[in-house]
Order: structure tokens, then sequence, then C-alpha cells
């Protein structure tokens, strides 16, 4: 997808259980499935640490949430919407009755991410980048008041001294760290970062485009269309945020360039953020830390938006390298990081604010999002055929009540359309190609997701028929017919 | 600058023996001139030749005497002779650049001025047959993080005079192929940018890292065979997202070209595998070169994926023919150059739905007139056309480039929409060269594109050299 790319993408859950567990475990270490994984089979013992404290639920406030809670490892470390009473953020808090501002991304392969290149606007941790690396952003959720909701590091220490495995955290890291609660958090997240970077499991490299490069699958007819589609830069144009070609950060690629983009998704109003006067969904407790951005004109439509890199969600106070603070820099608001595309089958609901529960929501959102959408505040070169406003009932923007939104582009302040990405293909502004087609078809859609689909971690070159996929997959599936292996 | 000509530059300056310097005189007078004057200016240019060669002899007499003078000389007279030296005796300086103005005649918008290059030679000469030549190049007048301009070496190399026929060299050097790689300076070439052929298949400038045994026989021909740093796959971009082109002077600046992407400059180069080179010129007549080069060696790959079976290695050769004839006035050349490289469809395949797969093939070549129509002391008008083809992706394996239709963006920037370039043209340059001293030229040519309707464009230049 193009530039603004998906920044989304990668949330929770997907569609279909999986037996994700079980084919992961199977990659990165054994069977056939040498996928060049980069990391080793066993853990440090700090990794170790870091995965059990991964999943214990008694070091948060309610003690009913752990970094596992809304990373599920069958979901590919994104959440699994079920246990989130439909919402696409997850429940946390003290009482578990609060709810975050953002989907929850998935974990896998950000082990790869670089620090945030604030020349380059590349990077960083977080959707919008705020945490300098993964162990800076690992400590974050343990001290949110909406996820495992400790009052401070010292709250989260005393949780610490009172788990089993308190003795392997000062084998490691001293006794004396414990009376010093902020390095003792760093330490935990430490753990966890390396858990989540040595653990082959976050990055098995095992999907079938894997083996497909490596000469030991085939892609069906269908697939290697979609991913001809996602290449070509007259149609998905895809790869241009989402490389198909290993770049500098693996020897793999991973399908994001970790830049960021404004692509104007639409508001989702199922997050309760979004709602005029945001409440919890569970018990009505109202959500005093939902903060209206200063930066909103005041003549906006709604009081709350989600600004990415412009947004109120600070770097972190102790980050030794803090992204830069971008409040008053308006050409940023909107802008989210480019999510990675692998696994991307297994995370809906997708983008920043979970709004398409399919990727082919998505794609065809993408390839019509200037077509069959109201776009009276689109920033376009006139004359626009499509003004006055698209009102029709298949608009993607949509106001509270449901009914189509007088503006698109409407989880932005109207000041800050103009920071939409209508540049690049495949959005499909008046000026081009006549202004009326989109970049796909309709068949085309379904082939750019059934190559997506390949991107799912735990084939088994082997034994391809036990290579299961989200029933989002099998729906777009349309011919059977292999192509050649790679020479 | 000239490699080669540094070699001998003074005896070529005194002797007027060269190429160019026997056209230059053959050039001389009024155009249009019966066949009883030519002849009696050859007459009376062979006369001048052997006045010439006499005189050469004496000198190199001279020398030799005073050379066995010298070895014999007692230790005081080297004593006076270092405290007279000076270590910039043995320098020398040489510098050359153009500016140009591009108008693009259906697309002014894109029109551009452009000190293109900005080059600087330093040489020094050890003894008589050591030297050290050096070229630094500015392009684009503002190299910095925040402009696009580059400071680079053009070449940086010691030549050591083995025997009379015989020399080595070793360092970044200049690639002998074609026409214009080692007589890129404005004043040798006609029209304000280089040929097409001599920079997307030959990629004028084109230096390697190495060594090379060179040299010049009595029967008029030059020869050089070298060892040196090849090709990097590597560098290839299979996804632009957006032509790495839109007008004629973008597609010379792109380095989308073939080797234009993918040769290595000596800086960092992968040096895993090394190519070789053989070139052969014959200059024995007065007015007339022929000569041909031929290139090859294994490329640094595209990386693979890890555990990705071995796909065999990616052979890169390049050959051309050229000749150049300057009977009177006229000024006639023809350049023909083709390249290869191997074992590409299995990359290829692995990007699908790319506008910029691997060519197995490429070629071009071209046809060139010039005529001096006016000379009057320093001053000298040559109009000229060339007619040119290329291609930079005549075949390919394994799968072929996916060319968007219609109007699509060419830029990030809203609204900038176009057709995509098509990789392969045929053009037509129409201009003059009109010197203003043989070192200082004023250059202005209209050229034409078959496939590219678009690129049509005007230009105009100045260039010097000394």
């Amino acid at each position: 997808m193009p530039r603004a790319g998906s920044a989304a993408i990668g949330k929770r859950v997907g569609a279909v259980g999986l037996v994700l567990t079980s084919l992961l475990a199977g990659c990165g270490s054994g069977s056939g499935s040498s996928s060049g994984a980069s990391t080793p089979a066993s853990l440090s013992p700090a990794a170790a640490l870091g995965k059990t404290m991964f999943d214990d639920q008694a070091l948060s406030a309610s003690g009913k949430q752990s970094c596992g809670t809304c990373h599920v490892k069958s979901f590919a470390y994104a959440a699994d919407p079920a246990t989130d009473q439909g919402l696409p953020v997850p429940l946390g808090g003290t009482a578990f009755n609060l709810v975050g501002l953002r989907n929850a991304p998935s974990l896998m392969y950000a082990s790869f991410t670089p620090s945030f290149d604030a020349d380059n606007i590349i990077g960083g941790f977080f959707r919008d980048g705020r945490a300098s690396s993964l162990a800076v952003q690992a400590e974050q959720p343990f001290i949110t008041e909406f996820e495992m909701a400790n009052k401070d590091a010292a709250e989260v220490v005393q949780r610490l001294q009172t788990r089993p495995y308190l003795q392997d955290f000062i084998a490691l890291f001293g006794a004396a760290v414990l009376s010093d609660p902020q390095t003792a958090l760093q330490d935990i997240a430490k753990a966890i970062a390396a858990y989540e970077t040595e653990d082959a499991t976050f990055h098995p490299f095992s999907s079938k485009f894997d083996y497909w490069q490596q000469g030991q699958a085939q892609l069906s007819a269908q697939e290697a269309n979609g991913l001809a589609l996602f290449n070509n830069p007259g149609k998905g144009n895809c790869t241009a945020c989402h490389p198909s070609q290993r770049q500098s950060y693996s020897e793999h690629p991973l399908f994001t360039d970790f830049s960021y983009d404004n692509i104007g998704i639409p508001r989702n109003w199922k997050i309760p953020a979004n709602t005029p006067n945001p409440v919890s969904p569970i018990d009505g407790t109202p959500l005093d830390y939902v903060t209206l951005p200063a930066n909103v004109p005041a003549d906006s439509e709604y009081a709350y938006y989600d600004l990415g890199l412009c947004g109120v969600l600070a770097p972190p106070a102790d980050d030794p390298h803090p992204r830069p603070v971008f409040t008053s820099v308006t050409s940023l608001c909107g802008q989210f990081k480019v999510p990675t595309l692998r696994n991307i089958a297994l995370t809906a609901p997708y983008f920043h604010n979970g709004i398409f529960g399919s990727l082919r929501e998505v794609v065809q959102w993408y390839v019509t999002r200037d077509i069959n959408s109201n776009v009276g505040n689109n920033p376009l070169p006139q004359p626009n055929p499509y003004s006055p406003a698209y009102l029709g009932a298949d608009s993607f923007y949509v106001a509270a009540d449901g009914s189509p939104d007088a503006l698109q582009y409407n989880d932005l302040p109207l000041d800050f359309d103009a920071n939409v990405n209508i540049a690049e293909v495949p959005y499909t502004p008046p000026t081009f190609q006549g202004g009326q087609a989109p970049t796909l078809s309709a068949a085309e859609i379904d082939d750019v997701v059934a190559f997506l689909c390949t991107l799912t971690d735990g084939y088994d070159p082997t034994n391809p028929a036990a290579y299961v996929l989200p029933a989002q997959c099998a729906a777009v599936t349309h011919a059977t017919t292999s192509i050649a292996t790679m020479p | 600058m000239n490699t080669k000509s540094m070699l001998f530059p003074r005896l070529c300056a005194a002797a007027g023996l060269s190429a160019f310097a026997a056209v230059a005189a053959a050039a001389d007078p009024a155009p249009a001139k019966s066949t009883d004057q030519v002849e009696q200016q050859i007459d009376a240019l062979s006369q001048q030749l052997q006045a010439l060669k006499a005189e050469l002899q004496q000198l190199k007499s001279q020398n030799e005497a005073l050379a066995a003078q010298q070895s014999a000389a007692p230790a005081q007279t080297a004593a006076a002779t270092s405290a007279k030296s000076s270590p910039f005796d043995n320098l020398s300086l040489w510098g050359y650049g153009e500016v140009y103005y591009d108008r693009p005649i259906h697309d002014v918008a894109r029109t551009q001025a452009d000190l293109a290059r900005a080059v600087f030679g330093i040489g020094y000469r050890f003894d008589d047959r050591t030297h050290f030549n050096s070229e630094f190049e500015v392009e684009h007048a503002v190299s910095s993080a925040d402009d696009p301009g580059e400071f680079e070496v053009e070449q940086f190399y010691v030549d050591h005079q083995l025997t009379n026929w015989a020399s080595i060299e070793a360092g970044l050097f200049l690639m002998p192929f074609g026409l214009l790689n080692e007589h890129h300076e404005p004043t040798n070439f006609y029209g304000v940018q280089r040929n097409f052929v001599e920079t997307l298949i030959i990629p004028s400038t084109w230096r390697e890292g190495g060594f090379a045994l060179h040299g010049n026989t009595d029967l008029g021909i030059s020869y050089s065979a070298g060892l040196t740093t090849g090709i990097d796959l590597g560098k290839w971009d299979f996804a632009p997202e957006y032509p790495a082109y839109t007008t004629a002077l973008e597609l010379e600046d792109s380095d989308v070209a073939p080797l234009q992407a993918t040769h290595q400059e000596l800086a960092l180069s992968n040096a895993e595998h090394l190519a070789q080179y053989v070139s052969l010129s014959y200059n024995g007549l007065p007015g007339f070169t022929a000569g041909g080069a031929i290139f090859t060696g294994n490329a640094a790959p595209v990386p693979a994926p890890p555990n990705a079976p071995l796909s065999g290695h990616n052979r890169v050769t390049l050959g051309e023919v050229h000749t150049r004839w300057t009977p009177g006035a006229f000024d006639l050349s023809a350049l023909y150059a083709r390249g290869t490289i191997s074992n590409t469809a299995g990359v290829n395949l692995q990007n699908p739905g790319s506008p910029n797969p691997i060519p197995s093939k490429f070629y071009g070549y071209y046809l060139q007139g010039a005529y001096t129509v006016w000379q009057n002391a320093t001053y000298r008008v040559s109009p000229f056309v060339r007619w040119e083809r290329y291609d930079m992706g005549a075949n390919y394996a394994g799968t072929s480039p996916e060319i968007p239709s219609g109007d699509v963006p060419l830029s990030g920037a809203p609204g900038d929409y176009g057709k995509y370039p098509q990789s392969h043209d045929i053009v037509w340059t129409y201009g003059a060269n009109f010197y203003v001293t043989p070192h200082v030229v004023i250059k202005a040519d209209y050229q034409t594109f078959d496939v590219n309707r678009d690129f049509t464009r005007l230009d105009l230049g100045l260039g010097l050299y000394f």
C-alpha cells in the first residue's frame, strides 16, 4: 500500500482461530523450517525471565492483564478481539473497566524497528514512534492508567517482589535495584524486550512467501498475481511503503519501511474516546484520561482526535533518546507509522483505530477512497467532479449516527486535511487515469489479499496442506493453480 | 581529462601529433575547398610533420646526451640542481567544466539550468617514467546533504612506463571504452549533453579501480588490458515508485541505465568478483581512429534471502566498437555498444510487477557527422547532426517490466501526472559547437525523440577545458 500506507494495519486479531501457536513454535526451530530466523534456539536468562513476565498478569493492578493479554501469540502477538467485547481497543485499568485509545499492534518483527530518526521521520516504537526502543516501549503499559494501571514504578516493583521469579530477577539485576524502582522497571522492560528480540516466535520468517523466496514453495497463480499487483507502481503500489524487497533492517523483506503517513482513514465510532462524552462501555466511568488535543482547531467537527505524531501522547520522560515533541508541527498531524504486513491476515481489525475488519475492506478502501467517498473537503485540483460532498450510503466516512459524514477524512480536523496523502497510487484523484476507475478491479483486490495471506507465518514446505489461514483468506481464493517454483 | 594524453602532454603540444591537432590543422582554413587545395594542404602538412619529426629526434638526442651527462656528473651538480628545483616543477593542474540550459519544449515547467560539473585535476610527475593523475569533480554546483550535488573522485592513479611500448597503471582510472569516456571534456564532443549511447550503455564517465597494462606501438596501435572492480547488482532498484526520469536531462542524470545503476566507482566497492577488459585502437592514419573494447566479469549478486539456493553467477559483459574519421572539415564518427547480464531470471521472478527488472541485454549505436563551416583565428563553428538509438532493456529473462499505462504520478507532488517513460528510443540531435578558443566552447542543439516524444528539448551550453 502506498506511503501513507496502512499505517495502521497492525493490530489485532483476525478472524479465525488458528492453531498458530503450534505452527509458530514449529517454525524458527525445527523441522524443515530453517527459515533464517536470526535468533538463537534457546533464550538468554534475561529473555527467559522476560518471557515469564510477558505473561504474568500479577504485575498489573487489576491482576488480569499482562503484555500477553493484548499481544496474543496465536494472533501474531496482536489482540484477540474476542477478549475486548468487540471493541477495537483493549480493555484495562485497575478494575479492568477502562479502554485504550488505539488498536493494539502486532509485536511480531517489532525488534527490527530502528530508533526514531527525526531527520527523516522514520522508526521508533508505538504507532507514533514515541519510544526509542523496544525496552522503553515495554515499560509504558505497566504504568498506563488504562492498561496495567500501576500508579508508578514503585507499585510495579512491589508486585515484582511477590513473584516466584524474584530471585531470578535479583540474580540478573542485583538486589539493590529493588530500592530504585525506576531502574527496576527499566530492567523488567529490558528483559521483556530481550524476550521479544530473542524468541523466534516473534520473527520466524516462516511464511509461505519466505519459502517461496527460498524456492521451497509455490505461490498459486492468484497469489503470484497478487504479489505483482502489490509491487506494480500503477496498480497496488503497496511496496512503496511496505517493501517486498529486503532493506537494511533485515536479510528478509519486512514489508514496512518504518516511515510515517497520513492516509485519512475514517473515524471509528466504536472507540469510546471518539464519542462526545467518553465513558467506559463497561460501567459508564468517565474516561478522564482522554485528553483533548490543544492543537485541534477550535472550529473542528469533533473535540477529540488521535493525531499520531503530533498527538498528545508524550515521549516517556525516562527515555534516554526521547523523540522530539511534535505537537506544534501540524504538518505531521495525522501521521502514523507504517506497520509490517507480515501476519497481517491474523491481526484484524486494521489501522490504528481498527476501523476495518477485513483486508478486503482495507484494499477496497485504498483504491476507492477518493472515488466512492465524499470528497467535499478533498484538497484536489479543480474541477472536482465529486464536489459537492458525496453522501452516498456506501461512504466509508460516517458520522456518529451512521449517516454519511459531511466531511471526508473525518478522523482529522478539517484544517489538517491537506496533510492527507493524495498523491500516490492507489489513490485515484480526479486527474488520475480519467479519475474514475480504481487501480484495482474487484478480482485484483482479491488477488492482493490472497498474496497478503501468504505472509502468514507457519508454513511447512514438507506439509503444505497443514497451512491454516484465517477465514478471510479462504474468502478471496479464486483458484488453486500453482505456478513454478522460484528457480 | 584524457588520461593517456597526459603521458606526453608537452610532446603533443610541441609536435602537434595528436589526432585532434591533425584534424584541427586539416580543418584549418575555410570550408568547401577543392580537391587540389586539400591535396596541397596535405602535402604541406606532410612536410611539416617531417620537420617536426626531425626536431623531435633532435630533442631526443639532446635529452639522451643530457641524461648521460647527469648520470656522470659529480655530486656538486646534484646539490646545485636540488637547490634550484621545487616540488611544484613536477606538478600539473588542469580542469574542465560545463554549464547548460535545458528546456523540454513540451514540458517547459521542467526547464533547468545547471553547473553540471566543475572538475579540477592534479598531476605529479615523479620522474620521466612515473606520474600520478587525479581529478576531483563537483556535480550540480552545491554538494551537501540538502542539495543535489555530488563531490566525486573521478580519477586517482599512478602510471609507470615500463618500456617504450608498455606502461602499467594502478588506482582508479577511466575505462578505455568508446569515443567519449576517456575524452569527456566538453570541448571534445558535439552537443550540449553527451550522447545517450555513451551515457546509458557505456556508463560514461566510467571508471573502475584496479590495474592495467597499456601502450602504443609504432604501427599506430594502442592497447589496454586490465583487471578491475566490477558490477554490483545489489544496487539494483526493483521497486521505483515513480519513474526514475521524466525528461531527457533526468534520464542522463538518473543513473537508471543498467551499468550506470550498478557500477561502483571504487566507493567501498564490492570486490569479491573482479572484471577484466581489453581494448584495442588503431590510430595509424592521420585523422582516423578505429577501435573496440570488451569488459566482462561476474557481478556481485542481488542479495538473496537466507537459505535460498545459489542461483549461479551473473556475468556482466559490455562490448563496443567505434570509429572516427576527420577528413578535411568533416568529423564523422560511429559507435555500437552492447551489454549482457546473465542469469537474471531468478531474481526477476522474485520481483513480479516491477517496472524495472534487470535486463539480460541492452545496446545502443549512433552515427554522427560534423562539419566546420567557418574558422577564423581561434574561432570555429561546427554544426553537426547525430542519429542514435538506444535500448536499456532489449531483453529480459523471467519477466518483463510492468510499465503503468495512462497518466501516472511522476513524483510525490499532488497533481504531477504524466506518461511513464519507455526505456528505449531513437534520438536525432541537430546543433553546433562554436569554439571561442579550442578550450572554450558554446553549444546549442535541438533533440527529438521518436518514442518518448515529450523529451524533445532545446539545449544551450558553455564548456571549457584547460
